[in-house]
């Protein structure tokens, strides 16, 4: 993993999972690139201290995920996060784009942890224990965090009218 | 009776379809997604280059400590010049004072000097 070209083939394999969570978190591309770039900076300084493969996932992972909800809390009062407005997006095949976008600025409008939880959840398909090691919270707590989460989006999205057929 | 049991498992059902339509649409929504291309050169140009951020970081961590400890030195010698000044002020009022006395205690002696010659 020393090279140069090896460094560019490990960015390449997980720079859409980085990149991803920055960008589900943050919902602005410049920052979530800005963060993901920072992400991997920092992974190759500790390059030598990562094992495996899977080591380097979880740990990717877990510094993309402190290192976003750390810049949610410096930037809170500048960063009108329900306001802005979702990157387009390619128009799924079998899912409405409009529900979507409502369902991402929904998404982002949760606080920073819960939000952290939704995405390792429904974006990298963790489960609770996972998330809680990701994260550093007690299972019970992400369990609690992700069902509220749930509800509340849901709440959200019927009182909407939100399109999903009940 | 029958019929709401059937309304119940009506309803269970749709939740649970609702429950699914609703984690499907979150996986759609928060699908994963590439950065810019030439993310990855870019970010091994950076890591080639040693973190060039870093210095900068360091340069101005360095400028707000010089900042700070001139600030710290601007005040330190500002406090001492007008404790000086006051001491300085302080002495001259006590020896002004002294002076005063002196004079006045020098008018009584005469005063008094003056009324035991003429008794």
């Amino acid at each position: 993993m020393g090279s140069p070209e090896a460094f560019v083939d490990l960015v390449q394999r997980h720079q859409s999972m980085v990149f991803s969570m920055a960008y589900s978190f943050l919902q602005d591309r410049s920052a979530a690139e800005e963060l993901a770039q920072d992400v991997f900076l920092e992974l190759h300084r500790n390059l030598a201290s990562l094992q495996s493969r899977l080591h380097v996932v979880n740990w990717l992972r877990r510094v993309t995920a402190h290192r976003a909800i750390d810049r949610q809390r410096k930037f809170r009062f500048l960063t009108p996060l329900v306001e802005i407005k979702r990157e387009p997006v390619a128009p799924a095949v079998q899912h409405d784009p409009i529900l979507t976008e409502v369902l991402g600025q929904m998404i982002a409008s949760l606080p920073a942890k819960q939000r952290m939880v939704v995405i390792l959840r429904f974006q990298e398909d963790l489960d609770v224990a996972d998330i809680a090691r990701t994260l550093d919270m007690p299972e019970r707590r992400v369990r609690s965090y992700l069902h509220w989460s749930v509800a509340l989006l849901r709440e959200k999205l019927t009182r909407r009218g939100g399109g999903i057929s009940l | 009776m029958v019929s709401g049991a059937i309304a119940r498992e009506a309803d269970a059902a749709g939740r649970g379809n609702f429950s699914m339509n609703m984690e499907d649409q979150l996986r759609e929504t928060l699908r994963r997604r590439d950065p810019t291309v030439g993310f990855a050169e870019r970010v091994a140009a950076r890591a080639q280059s040693g973190h060039r951020a870093k210095p900068v970081r360091r340069l101005r961590g360095l400028w707000a400590a010089s900042v700070l400890a001139l600030a710290a030195a601007v005040v330190l010698t500002a406090t001492s010049l007008w404790q000086r000044a006051q001491e300085e002020r302080a002495g001259r009022q006590a020896v002004l004072a002294l002076r005063i006395a002196s004079e006045k205690l020098s008018q009584a002696r005469s005063k008094v000097l003056w009324r035991t010659e003429n008794q």
